[in-house]
């Protein structure tokens, strides 16, 4: 499954390297991602992940940082089919 | 000339700053060491407040930091130099991590200057450890220092605690500032839990023919222990509990089956798995708890409390879900009663069948029964610490817990090397508990050096030390899963501990027959200094019961086939 994460950050020093290791480590590959700045000294990334993992479980680890004010996830069309990293979950989910 | 009335402010320095932030926080103990770039902290320390405890490792530091933010709840403190000091630290802030632990760990830096020129003892220890602190700061400027430390034990201490690290650059902690204090933080509030789901839980509970309760760390973690004995007692569910949550429930309550997993005892691992309702209570669904998770209670629906919402359905779906403190979810679950009385019975069933047994034909003396006897011979007052390895799940297997603060073990992580300096941080924090760290001869000697800390601040631990002369567990499996191949387990060359300890300055004593471990416990235990006993037991023995990887939790392994 593909999504598309639109993250609020603080303008805390690695606050956009913590987020997107994160995205990483819980098993979802990275597409494209744009970050910039907004006007509160913070930032604002769009992120494309693609995973067999379930969204909405990254979505409830982005926000457990203490960096991430909010996140929106969106379902997105195929981005990068053919990663060799992707991880699958041990077990069905039921 | 009009004369001024402004007082100028006092400029102080970086480091006094951060030490009188550390007090405002009601910090009294730390546990350390110090070097190059974290000079100007300890040049503070003189003369203030806090209690430094010189630890002869930074892992031993963070550790024992580890096991005195378990039994305080609150924030244990650690503080070391950059470079490799940090580094050292790595694997201690990683145990509080996997266990939610709360933890502030203070790092020198390098001068802000030389950051990110490889500088002699520069680590980026704020980038090493982003993957295992729940917040990290690099501090920019003096002034910013009082309001960083309020964050991070605000941070480290809420919601599901962790370890937080605040990285200090030398410049910043001798550099000078005028700051004004602003109180510690209050802790957020945590949202009240879901009413429509707590209604939906005690329906399900109340209908289902076998409900069970997996008791988890949580319920320690957040003072929840009398709410959840009252919701037990109230409800009579059976209860299993995870490693970390044993203690919530007294070993002898009638509700209790035991301990889950890998290797848990076989009552509970049969009503896991035969249950069609499972309440999970502060438990994570870890893969030594749960074996084989397509097949781990396969015919339960689930009802999951937890503080982090990011735990619910990440490995097991959960038809209901209370993100919330436990304590008022418990309280406010009331189901009408049970459906099923027969179950409590069946569960009871299995607890007499699988009831541990102490007369095993054993060559020398049996571990488990010992363990057995040390509990014993001190039933309260006592407090357990644990390093890894077989002696490890004896302890969870064998001693009796009647508080989850009694038993202190490195769960999520499994480090060896945690007992000594978790029973250092544990008896600082509870002085008046008689502290026993249960060890193996191989984790012993992870951090053999803590025993100078014993020695250096008289802390009075006792040391059971469980020797056979191998790398136990990694043996069995070897002996099970290797077709006997052994490889790098054998330590017949071990050192004779007794007379390390000796050199360190505390008393020891070795026996080897099962007739010597009643008075060598009474001396162990009733010795008015730190003391080790040494006791050798047989290399072969295995722990038993073990669910084999990638097998449900029913399947369990009580002898080796091949023997």
């Amino acid at each position: 499954m593909n999504h598309i994460l639109s993250i609020q950050l603080s303008g805390s020093a690695g606050a956009v390297i913590r987020t997107l290791g994160l995205i990483e480590r819980r098993g979802f590959s990275l597409g494209t991602v744009s970050v910039g700045n907004v006007e509160n000294g913070g930032r604002v990334m769009q992120v494309e992940v693609s995973s067999t993992r379930p969204g909405d479980l990254l979505k409830r680890q982005l926000e457990r940082l203490h960096d991430v004010l909010h996140v929106e996830l969106k379902p997105a069309g195929v981005i990068n089919p053919r990663r060799p990293d992707l991880r699958a979950l041990p077990g069905e989910h039921k | 000339m009009k004369p001024t009335t402004q007082i100028a402010p006092k400029l102080r320095s970086g480091s006094e700053i951060l030490i009188e932030a550390l007090e405002r926080n009601a910090v009294k103990t730390i546990f350390g060491y110090p070097g190059g770039t974290i000079m100007p902290v300890y040049d503070a320390l003189v003369g203030s407040g806090l209690k430094h405890y010189l630890c002869r490792h930074e892992q031993g530091a963070a550790l024992a930091a580890d096991a005195f933010g378990r039994v305080t709840r609150k924030a244990g403190v650690c503080i070391a130099t950059s470079g490799p000091g940090a580094t050292n630290l790595v694997t201690g802030i990683a145990n509080a991590f996997m266990d939610s632990v709360p933890m502030v760990i203070i790092t020198g830096q390098v001068p802000s200057p030389l950051q990110g020129t490889d500088a002699f003892q520069e680590v980026d220890i704020f980038g090493i450890t982003l993957p295992i602190v729940k917040h990290s700061y690099i501090v920019r400027s003096v002034n910013d220092i009082p309001h960083i430390v309020n964050e991070a034990f605000q941070l480290a201490q809420s919601g599901r605690p962790g370890p937080v690290l605040i990285d200090l650059p030398k410049d910043i902690s001798a550099g000078m500032g005028d700051v004004v204090y602003t109180p510690p933080l209050a802790w957020p509030a945590a949202c009240p839990p879901d009413t429509e789901a707590m209604q939906t839980a005690a329906e399900m509970l109340s209908r289902a023919r076998r409900p069970l309760v997996i008791a988890g760390g949580g319920i320690a973690i957040s003072d929840s222990v009398e709410v959840f004995r009252q919701f037990i007692t109230r409800t009579g569910l059976p209860v299993t509990c995870t490693l970390k949550g044993l203690g919530v429930i007294p070993p002898d309550d009638p509700n209790y089956v035991g301990m889950l997993g890998m290797h848990g005892n076989g009552a509970a691992n049969h009503a896991v798995q035969n249950c069609d309702l499972l309440m999970v209570v502060g438990a994570r669904f870890d893969d030594r708890a749960t074996g084989h998770l397509a097949q781990f209670a396969p015919s339960a629906r689930i009802i999951h409390l937890d503080i982090d919402a990011a735990e619910i359905s990440k490995l097991r779906k959960a038809d209901v879900a209370i993100i919330s403190e436990l304590a008022p979810a418990l309280e406010g679950i009331r189901p009408a009663g049970l459906a099923n009385p027969g179950w409590r019975a069946q569960c009871a069933g299995w607890s007499k069948e699988f009831a541990w047994r102490y007369d095993a034909p054993v060559k020398g003396i049996y571990a488990p029964k010992l363990l057995r006897d040390l509990s014993r011979a001190r039933p309260v007052g006592m407090t357990i610490t644990c390093d890894v390895g077989q002696h490890q799940m004896w302890v969870a297997q064998h001693c009796r817990f009647n508080d989850p603060l009694e038993h202190i073990s490195s769960g999520g992580l499994g480090t060896m090397g945690y007992g000594l300096p978790a029973a250092i941080g544990a008896k600082l924090a509870k002085p008046e508990a008689t502290v026993v760290c249960v060890s193996g001869d191989g984790s012993i000697m992870m951090n053999i050096q803590e025993l100078a800390t014993l020695k250096r601040y008289g802390i009075d631990i006792k040391i059971l030390l469980l020797d056979n002369s191998a790398l136990g567990l990694v043996r069995q499996w070897q002996e099970i899963f290797f077709e006997g191949n052994y490889s790098e387990v054998h330590l017949a060359d071990n050192p004779d501990f007794a007379a390390v300890a000796r050199a360190f300055g505390i008393q020891a004593r070795s026996i080897i027959e099962p007739e010597e471990v009643g008075d060598a416990l009474e001396w162990l235990l009733n010795t008015d200094t730190a003391a080790l006993l040494h006791v050798s037991i047989d290399s072969m023995e295995n722990v038993w019961p073990l669910v084999p990887p990638g097998k449900p939790n029913h399947k369990m392994m009580r002898s080796n086939p091949q023997r």
